[in-house]
């Protein structure tokens, strides 16, 4: 079995399943940690990625075209993710609580609106909806092994990965990026340095619902253009606990989130095999989020033990400060 | 003298609650002037800086700066016209570097990202000109105390401004430091910028300012030049009545047979490499007040949490309370056997903010059989205890029934301190007992320590204000990086200066010198 696992390991399709099944945690990801890096919590990408998954799929069908789809499928995520600012910020609710109404509301909602639209309550499958599909990158494509691993991905997946860079410079290289650190840093300071904490929370909350509103066009509007109840399963949670395990780093959010995609992808060729219980198999990635969750955990632990606040999963920064 | 920079008329702040902060203020800066405001907490300083620096609006009145009326939507006009403020508690953000720190909210770009290298030239020349002695690339979680005071100056004079407001920038300095501070504020005084300073500690606000404005209860009771009025007249200003300073004359001297009331041996805390306590030893006697003396995070806040019996503290060494080994023991142990305490967080861990003033005066003995019968509260008693305390420590409340979180700092303080004054114990840990609050309510808690400590409670007095060690204390210690840096067993022979070199880590004592702190 072991021999099994090295086999896939350095097979190029078991990398390339890898990227696939990345894209939405990584989008999931984020989405958490944009608006926790302002200062607010937002625990509704699951739902968020619901209502997108929904949109895109509506707005490709009723514009037939994937393009529009995906336009209306942001919007739809820009406005839940708004949700959010109106209901904690300006009426006062805590913005948990929100998104624990936003998850339990967004499933039943979603659903309401398929079987008004289509009369039926599982799938969009009676609606022909144009996709976004996937590309292929000319010369990658044809050099073997690198080329079979990325090349032929869904848009989106490359759009993840753009995104990614941009996202980084935009927290790291830019005024805007510094500003919506210092809000969720500290909020005072930033309001004292003239900066406007409510304007910079909303944007960065409309920024999640971007980020989670792609994660759920990634799973709607790629190959076969279908919209099904539950098909989010977990995935918007798994990007909020690689938020937790970062702690503001962006480097380790993405690292946590293909982390995460790893399992998945174990997960999928497992769950081919006869050999073992397919419910096993597939529990596996959230298993795996759970013990990762309690490994970081107590690694930080250790680190804040070893006498230092400045901890970032192990590494001890200034030991010797005077 | 010269011309007008700031002018506030008729200014009131009335707060939606009815509270009246400032009432009918007058005042006018003048350029190029140290301006002191002193008052107590809560008299209103804080409202006047606030409306100034166009965080609040003044209910009624007008502001002229630089002879042009001005209405402040928020700071951010107030930093524009060249007002700037240096906060109490600092805004910074310590895992960013001291650059990020400056630049936030006004930052260079190139093409719309961050231009950090122009960044760090334009504020480390501004560091140099001044002779902050910043590395500005440095982080600001790494720095100290002072260091980041100069940080948040340095954030004003990157934003140009011409008139500075430093709210009790001193209260958390070395005499050294403060010094040095002072030497800073009258460099900029030269440049031509105005300065407001606020402060409670009178013998710095007579020593730096070019005038002063006194504030009580929300009016304004005139502007002085600084050499016409002696420090009694000062007081007299602000407080309405003279304040008596000398607290050794409420001492009395008697015997209780050098008993320790705590006994601390060779506490170690922390890993090897970089402890945060490092065997420290001393002991309490009955019947005195020890005082330790040092810049905040030098160790004294894990030294109480070892006290205390925090499960935050995770020592080594022994700690004996009243002649009992304490060091296996929780909190409610240490309490039994004769404990009390005042924390540093009043609001955080002094009390249940939503509770009322009766149930926050028995929360650490409320398992106490005369108001507790095992099964009932006994709350006729408990009323009858409060109402006593209320009036003995002269908590300013209508009545008992008032939650305590909507009470003043020094209200609030008073409270924590009469529940622990009436555990009756025999030993007292007294963190920052005064910080940030009212003279008035400062001298009610000096004296209620004095009290215990004449009844033959030995008292651990942790604290910041240096006047506070040595006005209170019979013997101190001074904490430096997680050891004690000197001893003093004669708090008469000791003056702030001297003890500002132990607590920089300038001098330290040998072994054998510190080594009286147990065995005296």
């Amino acid at each position: 079995m072991i021999a099994s696992v090295f086999k896939m390991f350095g097979s190029a399709s078991f990398w390339a399943l890898l990227l696939r099944l990345a894209t939405p945690i990584l989008f999931a990801a984020m989405g958490a940690f944009v608006s926790s890096a302002s200062g607010i919590a937002n625990i509704a990408i699951e739902a968020i990625m619901t209502l997108s998954a929904l949109g895109g799929v509506l707005g490709s069908y009723f514009t037939q075209s994937a393009l529009m789809g995906c336009v209306i499928g942001l919007i739809v995520g820009i406005l839940s993710a708004l949700l959010i600012s109106l209901f904690s910020m300006k009426l006062g609710a805590s913005p948990i609580l929100v998104g624990i109404a936003l998850n339990t509301f967004a499933d039943s909602l979603a659903i309401f609106i398929l079987y008004t639209i289509t009369g039926q309550k599982g799938t969009s499958a009676s609606l022909k909806t144009p996709t976004l599909g996937s590309v292929d990158i000319p010369v990658l494509k044809d050099i073997p092994f690198i080329g079979q691993i990325f090349s032929g991905h869904y848009v989106t997946t490359y759009i993840c990965w753009l995104v990614i860079i941009l996202t980084a410079i935009m927290i790291y290289k830019t005024p805007l990026g510094l500003r919506i650190r210092s809000c969720g840093l500290n909020d005072q300071a930033a309001e004292t340095a003239g900066i406007n904490v409510n304007k910079m929370r909303v944007l960065a909350l409309a920024l999640s619902g971007v980020y989670a509103g792609f994660g759920g066009l990634f799973l709607s509007l790629n190959s076969i253009g279908l919209f099904s109840k539950g098909m989010v399963s977990g995935l918007g949670w798994m990007g909020i606990a690689a938020n937790g395990i970062a702690s503001s780093n962006f480097v380790i959010l993405i690292l946590s989130s293909l982390v995460f995609a790893v399992f998945r992808a174990v997960s999928a060729i497992f769950s081919t095999n006869q050999a073992f219980p397919t419910d096993l198999v597939n529990a596996l990635p959230y298993f795996a989020v759970i013990v990762i969750l309690i490994v970081t955990g107590v690694v930080k632990r250790i680190g804040q033990r070893k006498g230092s606040n400045d901890v970032v999963l192990g590494e001890v920064r200034d030991k010797h400060r005077h | 003298m010269s011309e007008s920079i700031l002018k506030l008329t008729d200014i009131t702040k009335v707060y939606p609650n009815g509270t009246v902060a400032n009432r009918d203020i007058n005042m006018e800066f003048e350029k190029g002037e140290i301006h002191s405001i002193v008052g107590e907490n809560g008299a209103g300083k804080s409202t006047l800086m606030k409306m100034i620096f166009g965080i609040e609006k003044p209910s009624s009145g007008t502001i002229e700066y630089k002879g042009s009326e001005v209405h402040f939507q928020s700071s951010l006009d107030a930093i524009a016209v060249g007002i700037g403020m240096v906060h109490q508690h600092f805004m910074l953000i310590p895992s960013y570097s001291i650059v990020d720190n400056i630049i936030l909210g006004d930052e260079p770009n190139k093409l719309c990202f961050l231009d950090r290298k122009s960044a760090i030239k334009k504020t480390q020349d501004l560091s140099d000109k001044y002779n902050f002695e910043l590395d500005v690339t440095a982080k600001v979680s790494t720095l100290s105390v002072a260091k980041r005071q100069k940080v948040e100056i340095l954030k004003t004079l990157y934003r140009d401004a011409e008139l500075i407001i430093l709210d009790e920038p001193t209260s958390v300095l070395t005499p050294q430091e403060t010094d040095i501070l002072f030497d800073q504020l009258k460099s900029f005084k030269q440049q031509g910028k105005t300065i407001i300073f606020i402060s409670h500690k009178l013998d710095e606000v007579k020593k730096i300012s070019d005038r002063i404005s006194v504030i009580r209860n929300g009016v304004s009771k005139g502007t002085y030049l600084n050499e016409e009025l002696s420090m009694d007249q000062l007081t007299n200003l602000i407080i309405g009545r003279n304040l008596d300073n000398d607290m050794d004359e409420y001492k009395t001297h008697e015997d209780f047979h050098n008993a320790h009331a705590l006994e601390i041996k060779d506490i170690f805390l922390g890993n090897p490499e970089k402890p945060q306590l490092n065997h420290v030893s001393f002991a309490v006697k009955n019947g005195e007040i020890l005082g330790v003396a040092g810049v905040e995070g030098n160790g004294q806040v894990d030294l109480v949490h070892c006290i205390v019996g925090s499960q935050k503290a995770k020592y080594t060494g022994t700690i004996e309370i009243l002649g009992k080994n304490a060091t296996k023991m929780n909190v409610k142990q240490r309490r039994n056997i004769g404990m009390a305490y005042i924390p540093e967080d009043r609001i955080g861990d002094g009390i249940a903010g939503s509770l009322p003033i009766s149930d926050n005066l028995i929360s650490s003995y409320y398992d106490r059989a005369d108001i507790n019968s095992g099964l009932f509260m006994n709350q006729k008693k408990i009323n009858e205890l409060s109402d006593e305390l209320i009036e003995n420590f002269a908590v300013k409340t209508e009545n008992r029934n008032i939650t305590v979180e909507s009470l003043s700092g020094g209200n609030v303080q008073k409270v924590v301190v009469a529940r622990e004054y009436n555990t009756n114990a025999k030993m007292m840990i007294a963190e920052q007992p005064t910080h940030g609050i009212d003279i008035g309510s400062a001298e009610t808690v000096h004296h209620k320590l004095i009290e215990m400590r004449n009844a033959g409670a030995g008292i651990l007095l942790v604290s910041a204000d240096l006047d506070e060690v040595i006005n209170l204390s019979d013997r101190i210690i001074v904490m430096y990086n997680g050891e004690i840096s000197g001893y003093f067993p004669d708090v008469k022979k000791v003056n702030a200066q001297e003890l500002g070199l132990y607590m920089l880590g300038v001098k330290h004592q040998t072994p054998e010198e510190i080594g009286g702190a147990m065995n005296d």
